[in-house]
């Protein structure tokens, strides 16, 4: 890998597809970009306003990362599973393409014996 | 018509607290008034000029204002908010006087309102004094004709999704009663569309709208009679049909103010009228511009 420029610099590219969003919709348009290519990004910061047949919503970022690249001009409709997203992120938090990394582990308690004295 | 109940923005954000919700305390013309107040102030406001919005018809406060995130914006900017229900809208009651729903009386209404809230003239220098008024759709006419009428009391305008001709002006009356008692469909497109979107909002007092439209039949937009003289942007969504004749607005402030300095105009992108209000970029023009 050391003698490809791209993986020498230490980054990845991690792309994000329009996600579900629900009630059996496959698309969405664009109304407005809230970051731009350059842009710094935060985990959960709105990324972009989306109108389906049934609301508009913004897309809270589900990656912290530099935008690398942006699909769809407002009024353009995009296919849910369909690139929306690239952001430029360290190498070490690629992850799997279209999986999004947790910043800590999931924590699920289970208990295993009742506690009766509990009211 | 204006809102669409969509998941964007917070409700209120943290720390702005709805301070009082109640009618004008002083009756205008010896009869009760019909406009519900919402105050919204987060404490941060240090005597700030307050904004005074106006939502568009068949919506709300609720609908137009703070669902679509525009109290938080104008809380972030430190300004106390006064939103007024328009007559048979959101928390107002619905009169059965006809009179109670024309824009002459919403607009006298409206400065007593502002009186009673303690809103002073402006004066040079002094950025406690007047009022900031934002309006959308129906809305945006009440501002016009309000600003055009108090320019010793109007700041600024914002007017959203607004329209030189009044959609509502033509709106076919006796059809819309005729297709809400069950009888056949309405015809005009213009009148069908307010209609279908009057119905979206299940609160909505239907006769109650229509009392509205007939009154503003006997009171059409005549914006050409008072034209505001301070400065005034003008936003309306690229795919916004009912907003076509914005330039004719942009047009006669221009000619009124005899320069193009203070009137200013935004188009935003893809947007419609019902989509329109959540945009972020019209919500930061907004504080902007009343803040510059």
């Amino acid at each position: 890998m050391g003698f490809n420029e791209y993986w020498s610099t230490n980054v990845a590219e991690l792309s994000f597809p329009l996600p579900d969003l629900g009630e059996g919709l496959i698309e969405a348009t664009v109304l407005e970009w809230l970051v731009a290519v350059g842009d710094q990004v935060e985990r959960n910061q709105p990324l972009v306003e989306v109108e389906t047949t049934k609301s508009s919503l913004e897309l809270p970022s589900p990656q912290a990362g530099k935008v690398l690249r942006v699909n769809g001009e407002p009024g353009e409709t995009i296919n849910v599973g369909d690139e929306l997203i690239v952001f430029e992120v360290a190498d070490d938090s690629a992850g799997i393409v279209g999986t999004v990394p947790q910043d800590t582990a999931p924590k699920r308690r289970v208990r295993l014996s009742a506690n009766l004295d509990e009211d | 018509m204006a809102g669409q109940e969509g998941t964007t923005g917070a409700a209120t954000g943290t720390g702005i607290v709805e301070t009082a919700r109640h009618a004008a305390e002083h009756r205008v013309e010896g009869t009760d008034n019909s406009l519900a107040v919402r105050v919204f102030s987060a404490g941060n406001d240090g005597g700030a000029r307050p904004v005074l919005l106006i939502h568009g018809f068949a919506s709300s406060t609720e609908l137009n204002w703070v669902s679509t995130g525009w109290i938080t914006a104008l809380h972030d900017a430190g300004r106390k908010v006064i939103a007024v229900d328009l007559p048979g809208h959101g928390l107002s009651p619905a009169p059965e006087d006809l009179d109670a729903y024309t824009p002459s009386r919403i607009r006298a209404e409206l400065l007593q309102i502002l009186q009673d809230n303690h809103v002073r003239p402006l004066a040079d220098g002094d950025a406690t004094s007047g009022v900031d008024v934002l309006g959308y759709s129906l809305g945006s006419r009440l501002a016009w004709e309000f600003a055009g009428t108090q320019p010793q009391l109007v700041h600024r305008v914002v007017l959203g999704g607004p329209a030189s001709i009044d959609p509502l002006a033509t709106f076919d009356l006796e059809a819309a009663q005729a297709q809400l008692s069950g009888g056949a469909a309405i015809a005009d497109p213009t009148t069908a569309e307010l209609v279908r979107m009057a119905q979206l909002v299940p609160t909505n007092n239907m006769f109650s709208l229509l009392s509205m439209v007939e009154a503003i039949k006997t009171e059409p937009f005549a914006p050409e009679e008072a034209v505001p003289s301070m400065p005034i942007l003008l936003v309306a969504g690229e795919r916004d049909d009912l907003a076509g004749t914005l330039p004719t607005l942009l047009e006669l402030a221009r000619g009124h103010q005899g320069s193009d300095e203070h009137v200013r105009e935004l188009i935003l992108p893809a947007r419609t009228h019902a989509n329109a209000v959540t945009s972020r970029a019209y919500k930061q023009a907004a504080v902007e511009f009343i803040n510059g």
